[in-house]
């Protein structure tokens, strides 16, 4: 039986009623007058549940299935219950996937109808489940905290490391694999050989040479294009507004009316939008019936359920559901329910991680304030749907290959970024209630996802700014902060309007996004600067050229470089001459960049167009054109520069040993990082103290040779033509990508040895022989804002650690937020903090059975320590750490 | 030509937060007149520039050697391949072996400045003074030691508005203290024991030009944090607490802004040895912060007796000093937040 709309509202009213009034477990969390009949602004004043400084302290690090973080008992539960499950490799979707394939593949039709279909059969016929005490309900394609396996993308990594167990017996980043579930993912390797995105590029797009000096190849990666040769391309961000105003039936009803409107289909041109449009009425049908399916299991468990109040709660999801189904939400429960039914329905179209969830605060806040005004719903009751809300993102899994999960440790669905705060596009201040919910949700649970992030505003509210500071303290490395002096300007300088600049998003790491209206192709691969700066000084030659590498055959054998002979630093005589063969060495790599990410996005158009978030797209909608192929209103292309202190420091070194002192030549030189500085200990001590000017100090003439590093890549990779028919646009970031480019590095002049990580992100060079930076964290800042962030469209990153007595108690507060102020008031993007002791972290490697729940920032994401590589850990533990003095 | 006043430096830390308000740039300059037997920084006594040795970061004269080849003096004692001390009584303090030294196996303490060498640094920072409320402490050492180039830096950071703080023993002559008043806003010194024959044991001198100077400032109103070293055993007697809060309701009428009891830690050891010098607590039982801390409470306590601002530690001191008037209405919420009594309490 259906119910009545009245009915529903009273059922609402009454459940919720129930949940607002409920009692902290934990106490010392919702203030002791929350209870009784009192409205709920009453209740609480402006903000969150809990004063905006409530000081929370360090968090647990132990079992986080023993530690209550909530105050809501329901929360803990759960938390509990998710945190006990063991992360595994689910085939579901793959064995599904392949079914559709084989029966939608080959009959003839467009890529992009086939693609919906296969979309609409996985819809149908995936397993779904509803977990006990969750308020939001909806899956990916896999159980909680099982990561489904997309083999449209790429295939033979899988079957690799499927057979080699290596899985479920690495290091770090760990997924259990049963016999069955690897037995079945087997069965379809012969399928997919030569049907995936990946094996169809290297066959048909990219020849041996152009995939020279990538990491496609085994040997010294100029640059790693991973992430979408592998996967999908994700990091963009759902246009959730336009789901959340117009509801499925809304936008299959521009749809229906853009067909009409067209009329005539004798033209190519409309026939493919035909192809487009009824493409999307597919997956938006499909995607209507999916949670339809979610309201009558949540109906099915309502009718078997004995507990008075779950039976509610279920009956209430199920009719949530079926509203949210076809209509547009109509108050804050539906809208939430929606907003992760849209990003999980993605989720399945495409594994392209970093589906962001913004601005989270201002699209929800007219939901929220409906029911808050029409009395409906609690605070309370608001952060415990938060919470849910987040837990149901760290349930979300992707199983990473293994040389990824070595370098990146993260093993969510990764770059899932909830932002909050900011400015609208009048320019004022967006700070509402739910900014303060959001960040007591995250204090709340304490998990590495989503990836909660800050606007900082000047113009924010000074409790804001003591709540996000509080939230920082807690030690989980979250939430991440960006500067709107930074970044709204940064988002004009790429070709955004004002208005829209003003409304931007994050995405991914520190990724500049305009929500809804562009398709940023934002972690298209990650350039290593001091790659290209070894070549330049060593006559396009790798400095470690020798057998050992794996392309000597077909390369130094033969005589062949790996770059472009651009000089040697045996003949050059003045810095000028090393910075015209570093400019020269960048155009050769970046062309060779360039070519293969178009390449590769060419390949995403033809083989896996994305109806499903096409057709929630408005623009995308407007034009008739997938978002694959340009659709979006914004079309950006963004690869990041790694390493730029590395070649700072290596310049400054050689400014000074060979130019200024001739203490050595630069043929002696040369031959020293041949030999990885055997032989030449003093040199390598010397070239890490701070004889050497270095990078992170404030000290103009070397900060000014990596905004000179920096700037070289800008000006070739800024503008060029993308395959949308936009532009590519630069970031200055590594993440850990330093890590796994270092890795692959012979030693570096600024006293790196080989393997050694290169320098992370905009942070200091740190070597086995200590952090080159050593002026403290005011210092850190005032280099890293000297860097041309505007020009960095695609983000950058800084990393600074403070130890937790450096910022305890309200002083501790206050020092911080001026610290952030002062350091943003220079227009910079982004800062992130992890608040750990040295000590800590080591006895953390030691003793890892007490460290479980250890959180710890990596780049642009938090993640478990004791579930990291050991060179992951040994990076984050060589970053300096900044003590109170 | 003007003759450039050079100063001593031993250490330029950015982003401090404990000597004087907000976030700070501490300059510590070389030389002290007191030489307290607690001392944790040997090197800030001696007026000249000296080298520490760290053997434990000797790469070794096979591997390196370039400390030998510099020096004029045979001054370098090593142990088989690695370097163990200086003969100081060889040694004529050139520095070459240190300015040699590939590493910080040989240190030099006591970098020299020019006035704008200096201001450039402290300049730096600007920008995290003026959002923390902060500025520049100079410390040392005393660095009334070397008050002309002081007065010189003061002068300069005056001029362009930035908050000065002198930590000082106030082991001094009043003419000194008459010219940095005008440019220094706020004093930070020490009362390390009321009875100057137990004074002149602990720390060299007596007390007597010292408690006369503490008075002569705050006669002349000039804001200063007093502050005791606690150390176990020396100077926490209730006798001598209670005789110091005495003299600051009594002499002093407690018109100080602060009075700041930090806990003594034994640091330093590591210091003495890499001078060559014998450590002087080297009896001293290591601290045991559950006994300690609340002692440090308790002598809290004792000086609140006496209507004294006392406060455990130096963290504080921002809260107090931006404190203003008692009203709550109309005030910003970055006031209100900041309003905060003696302890930190909102």
């Amino acid at each position: 039986m259906e119910m009545s709309t009245q009915q529903i509202e009273a059922l609402v009213a009454e459940v919720m009623n129930k949940m607002g009034n409920q009692k902290n477990s934990t106490g010392g969390g919702v203030p002791s007058n929350s209870s009784g009949n009192l409205k709920l602004n009453e209740n609480f004043g402006e903000g969150g549940c809990e004063p905006f400084d409530k000081e929370y302290g360090m968090m647990d690090f132990g079992d986080p299935t023993k530690v209550n973080p909530s105050p809501y008992d329901r929360i803990n539960r759960i938390l509990h219950r998710v945190h006990a499950i063991e992360e595994s490799v689910d085939d579901e979707r793959a064995m599904l996937y392949t079914e559709a394939h084989q029966k939608f593949g080959g009959n003839g039709g467009r890529q992009i109808l086939t693609n919906a279909k296969i979309l609409a059969y996985l819809l149908e016929n995936l397993t779904i489940n509803i977990y006990p005490d969750e308020l939001i309900v909806g899956e990916m394609a896999a159980p909680a905290r099982h990561s489904p396996i997309y083999p449209e993308f790429s295939y033979d990594w899988i079957v690799r490391e499927l057979k080699d167990n290596s899985w479920s017996s690495r290091e770090s980043d760990v997924f259990a694999v049963s016999d069955e579930v690897k037995e079945n993912l087997l069965s379809i390797a012969d399928y997919w050989e030569g049907k995936n995105i990946k094996d169809h590029l290297i066959a048909n797009y990219l020849t041996e040479e152009e995939i020279k000096g990538t990491s496609l190849e085994d040997g010294r990666p100029v640059f790693m294009p991973n992430l979408y040769v592998y996967g999908g391309v994700g990091h963009t961000c759902v246009d959730y507004e336009n789901v959340l105003t117009k509801g499925f039936s809304g936008l299959k009803k521009r749809i229906v009316e853009k067909l009409e409107e067209i009329g005539d289909f004798s033209t190519p041109e409309n026939l493919e939008k035909r192809e487009f449009y009824t493409a999307g009425l597919i997956c938006l049908e499909a995607s209507s019936n999916f949670i339809r399916r979610y309201a009558k299991l949540a109906k099915d468990k309502a009718a078997k359920e004995n507990n008075p109040e779950e039976k509610k709660i279920l009956e209430q999801i199920a009719a949530n559901c079926e509203w949210i189904a076809e209509n547009p939400p109509r108050g804050y429960w539906e809208a939430l329910q929606l907003y992760h039914f849209v990003s999980n329905i993605t989720l399945i179209e495409s594994n392209g991680h970093s589906i962001t969830y913004a601005s989270f605060d201002t699209v929800l806040y007219p939901f929220y304030e409906k029911d808050m005004k029409e009395g409906k719903i609690k605070k309370s009751f608001v952060s415990q749907l938060m919470e849910s809300f987040y837990v149901k993102i760290f349930e979300l899994r992707k199983v990473r290959d293994n040389d990824t999960a070595k370098v990146n440790s993260e093993v969510g669905i990764g770059g899932a970024c909830l932002v909050v705060g900011g400015q609208d596009e009048n320019g004022n201040d967006v700070t509402n209630d739910l900014t303060y919910l959001a960040i007591e949700a995250h204090n709340h649970t304490r998990l590495p996802d989503p990836w909660f992030a800050v606007r900082w505003n000047d113009a924010a509210p000074y409790e804001l700014k003591v709540k996000i500071i509080e939230a920082i303290k807690i030690g989980t490395g979250q939430p991440k902060l960006f500067n709107d002096l930074g970044i709204v300007p940064a988002a004009m300088a790429k070709g955004v309007s004002l208005e829209d600049a003003r409304t931007c998003t994050l995405v991914g790491c520190v990724e500049i996004d305009v929500p809804g209206k562009e398709y940023g192709a934002h972690d298209a691969s990650y350039f290593n600067l001091a790659k290209v700066f070894e070549l330049a000084v060593n006559g396009g030659r790798c400095i470690d050229c020798g057998s050992g590498c794996p392309r000597w055959e077909k390369c130094g054998a033969k005589g062949n470089y790996l770059g472009l002979n651009t000089g040697s630093l045996k003949s050059f005589k003045c810095m000028e001459e090393i910075k015209e063969a570093y400019r020269k060495q960048m155009k050769y790599w970046v062309d060779r960049l360039v070519g293969l990410l178009n390449a590769t996005e060419k390949a995403h158009a033809v083989m896996k167009p994305l109806p499903t978030l096409s057709a929630m797209n408005y623009y995308a909608v407007e034009k008739g054109l997938d978002l694959t192929e340009g659709g979006a209103k914004y079309n950006f292309t963004g690869p990041q520069g790694c390493g730029p202190a590395t070649v700072a420091d290596s310049m400054s070194a050689i400014q000074k040993l060979v130019f200024d002192e001739k203490r050595i030549t630069g043929e002696e030189l040369l031959e020293c990082l041949s030999k990885n500085w055997e032989g030449y200990d003093d040199l390598l001590h010397l070239v890490n103290s701070d004889y050497i000017p270095h990078f992170g100090n404030d000290i103009d003439e070397v900060d000014e040779l990596a905004v000179f590093a920096s700037d070289v890549y800008f000006d070739e990779v800024s503008g060029r033509p993308n395959a949308r028919g936009g532009i590519f646009v630069p970031g200055l970031y590594s993440v850990s990508a330093n890590v796994g480019l270092g890795l692959a590095q012979g030693a570096t002049a600024d006293g790196r040895t080989a393997g050694e990580a290169v320098s992370n992100c905009i942070g200091p060079v740190n070597t086995h022989l200590g952090c080159h930076d050593y002026n403290g964290p005011t210092a850190m800042a005032n280099s890293a804002a000297k860097y041309d962030h505007q020009r960095a469209g695609n983000g950058t990153l800084l990393n600074i650690r403070f130890t937790p007595n450096s910022v305890a108690g309200k002083q501790g507060t206050s020092n911080m937020i001026n610290f952030v102020e002062a350091y943003f008031s220079k227009k910079p993007q982004h800062i992130q903090f992890n608040i750990q002791n040295t000590e800590t972290l080591r006895d953390a490697q030691k003793n890892p059975e007490n460290y479980k729940g250890l959180l710890v920032r990596v780049a642009g994401y938090s993640a478990y320590f004791t579930r990291m590589s050991k060179a992951l850990q040994d990076d984050l533990i060589n970053r300096n750490a900044y003590d109170e003095i | 030509m003007e003759k450039k006043i050079i100063g001593k430096v031993i250490n330029i830390q950015r982003f401090t937060i404990h000597d004087g308000p907000g976030i700070r740039t501490e300059v510590f300059l070389k030389g002290c007149p007191l030489h307290c037997m607690w001392c944790s920084n040997p090197e800030s006594i001696n007026k000249q520039s000296e080298v520490g040795v760290y053997p434990e970061k000797c790469l070794g004269i096979e591997l390196c050697g370039h400390c030998l080849k510099a020096c004029e003096h045979d001054a370098l004692v090593f142990e088989g391949d690695k370097i163990l001390r200086i003969d100081r009584n060889k040694c004529v303090n050139c520095l070459k072996c240190a300015q040699a030294c590939v590493n910080d196996t040989l240190k030099i303490f006591g970098v020299d400045y020019t006035v704008g060498e200096l201001m450039d640094v402290i300049k730096a920072d600007r920008k995290f003074y003026d959002t923390s409320g902060g500025g520049v402490t100079f410390s040392g050492g005393d660095p009334l030691i070397q008050w002309r180039f002081l007065l010189e830096v003061l002068k300069e950071c005056k001029k362009i508005k930035i908050h000065t703080c002198v930590e000082s023993e106030l082991f001094c002559n009043k003419k000194i203290l008459d010219a940095i008043l005008p440019y220094t806003d706020l004093f930070i010194s020490d009362i390390k024991h009321m009875d100057t024959y137990q004074h002149q044991l602990l720390t060299n001198v007596g007390n007597e030009i010292i408690l006369d100077n503490i008075k002569y400032l705050v006669d002349k109103d000039i804001p200063l944090v007093l502050r005791i070293p606690i150390v176990t055993g020396y100077n926490d007697s209730d006798e001598n607490i209670r005789k110091t809060g005495e003299f600051i309701r009594d002499v002093l009428d407690n018109k100080i802004i602060q009075l700041q009891l930090l806990p003594y830690r034994p640091l330093g050891e590591d210091k003495y040895a890499a001078l060559g010098l014998e450590y002087p607590m080297k009896d001293m039982p290591r601290l045991d912060r559950d006994k300690y801390t609340p002692q440090i409470y308790r002598i809290v306590e004792l000086l609140q007796e006496y209507g004294v601002p006392a406060v455990a530690g130096a963290l504080k001191l921002t809260e107090v000093m931006q404190k203003e008037s008692p009203e709550l209405r109309g005030v910003s919420q970055r006031e209100r937040y900041k309003r905060v009594d003696a302890n930190g309490n909102r």
